[in-house]
């Protein structure tokens, strides 16, 4: 199922990309690193552009939807989800706005970031398992071969592992490759700082 | 040597067979690391071998080569390999990426890279330097570093010299052990990123993982090896989407859902 395979794609990305950011604030905290500003910047905005204007849209026009119309058993949890990306513009401005402060130089930017991310990386984390414990099981229950079909064309147009690009033209394959250039070893490359195009 | 083909059930998506194997076995003495294993890779298809540590993949990968002996049929590029050799299979264009890199870390990048070619170079070609920008663009990161000692760049760098390396011999069969084995997310991402670019290209590519996940996103097709056995086969995104398979290799206690766990 091209649907299912694009889904858990794009999951590892977002793990890996709040995992990148988790160790850069670890080693941060610890004195072991210098912030890149640029940098976490680019992967919040990455976290904004992909996963929550992207991703999400393709689950609930794709999968939600039509699972709801095969069963009610979903009902709630889809409820729960659906609210959840619905919630994308504050959640992501919350996490803009604290980088925007760390990087101001205030004193307490550093700790108020941190705060910020352990946030948005445990909803994530509960999100993304909630899906993949309670709907997708529930999907390979009821869906129906047209059903998968019509996933299926939904997902596969916006293949991360085959390139994908934005209406705006943003090749997220090149920002992501960016991103791992630029970020620090052992996460990424090490080519950092993160610059501008 | 004859010229033969061999008939193997299962990867019907290999219409051009670039790699077939048939009841390939390898022991250890008295002991069976592989016991009849057959696969079959297509021109342009990325086939991956899943299983857990000890399930025999690097020694398939190994006797395929010709780096270990073996009974069965290995048959490359149209020709039936009695007994495999290493240097006539590099020679013909199958490389191996090793997990464990085997780069040669006193040297530059750009000389690991050239050492790559050396086979090519040997029969009479003279196209390393195009070939080595073609490298470069793959691995921007790589022309960077091109004058750095091999053994001072970080793992993620040192994986895709390695994977580099291999393409300067311009394979037509490449052959990978554990590419994400010891990488951090991001770049494991990327590594498999870069595979499924690799196969756009039109390389052929027999990806041994124990990241189950990852390997059966970017596969055509995969095979399943338990205890030195074939235990399943079948097009990766069915199998991904198999029970057993979730169940044993993508559950709730498998690497993806632990990496979002994290």
């Amino acid at each position: 199922m091209e649907a299912m395979r694009i889904l858990m794609d794009e999951h590892q990305s977002l793990a890996a990309i709040i995992h990148a950011i988790r160790h850069m604030i670890k080693e941060i905290g610890a004195g072991r690193l210098q912030p890149d500003f640029k940098l976490l910047a680019a992967m919040v905005h990455y976290l904004d552009a992909y996963p929550e204007k992207r991703h999400h849209p393709k689950e609930d026009a794709y999968l939600f939807a039509p699972l709801r119309a095969r069963t009610r058993d979903a009902d709630a949890v889809l409820d729960k989800l659906e609210a959840e990306h619905a919630d994308a513009d504050a959640r992501i401005a919350v996490l803009e706005a604290a980088v925007k402060h760390y990087a101001s130089g205030a004193a307490d930017g550093f700790d108020s970031f941190r705060t910020a991310f352990d946030t948005y990386a445990s909803f994530y984390r509960s999100h993304m398992l909630t899906e993949e414990r309670e709907v997708l099981p529930l999907i390979r229950k009821h869906f129906t071969a047209e059903d998968w079909a019509h996933a299926n064309a939904g997902f596969i147009i916006d293949d991360p592992m085959h390139g994908t690009r934005a209406q705006d033209d943003e090749d997220f394959s090149r920002v992501f490759s960016k991103l791992v250039a630029s970020a620090p070893a052992p996460i990424g490359f090490g080519a950092g700082p993160y610059k501008d195009d | 040597m004859t010229q033969t083909s061999i008939t193997t059930p299962g990867n019907t998506g290999a219409l051009n067979p670039v790699l077939e194997i048939k009841d390939l076995t390898v022991s250890y003495g008295k002991v069976e690391a592989l016991t009849n294993a057959s696969l079959t890779v297509g021109e342009g298809q990325i086939v991956t071998v899943i299983g857990p540590n000890g399930a025999g993949k690097t020694t398939m990968l190994s006797a395929i080569m010709g780096v270990l002996g073996s009974k069965g049929e290995v048959s490359f590029d149209g020709t039936l390999e009695i007994v495999p050799e290493v240097e006539h299979m590099v020679a013909r264009g199958m490389t191996l990426v090793p997990e464990k890199r085997e780069l040669f870390g006193e040297m530059s990048v750009e000389d690991n890279l050239t050492l790559g070619a050396f086979q090519r170079y040997r029969m009479g070609k003279r196209d390393q330097a195009q070939t080595l920008e073609e490298v470069y663009a793959l691995f921007p990161r790589l022309k960077e570093r091109r004058d750095q000692a091999a053994g001072t760049m970080s793992g993620g760098e040192r994986q895709m010299l390695a994977v580099g390396r291999a393409l300067m011999a311009k394979p037509k069969l490449l052959m990978l052990d554990e590419p994400s084995l010891g990488l951090a997310p991001l770049i494991v991402r990327e590594i498999f990123r870069i595979i499924a670019e690799l196969r756009r290209r039109g390389v052929s590519i027999l990806l041994v993982e124990q990241n189950a996940r990852a390997a059966l996103q970017v596969a055509d097709y995969a095979y399943v090896l338990e205890t030195g056995q074939i235990a399943m086969q079948g097009p990766a995104h069915e199998l991904a989407d198999d029970p057993r398979v979730i169940e044993a290799y993508l559950g709730l206690g498998g690497k993806h859902q632990a990496m979002l766990s994290t």
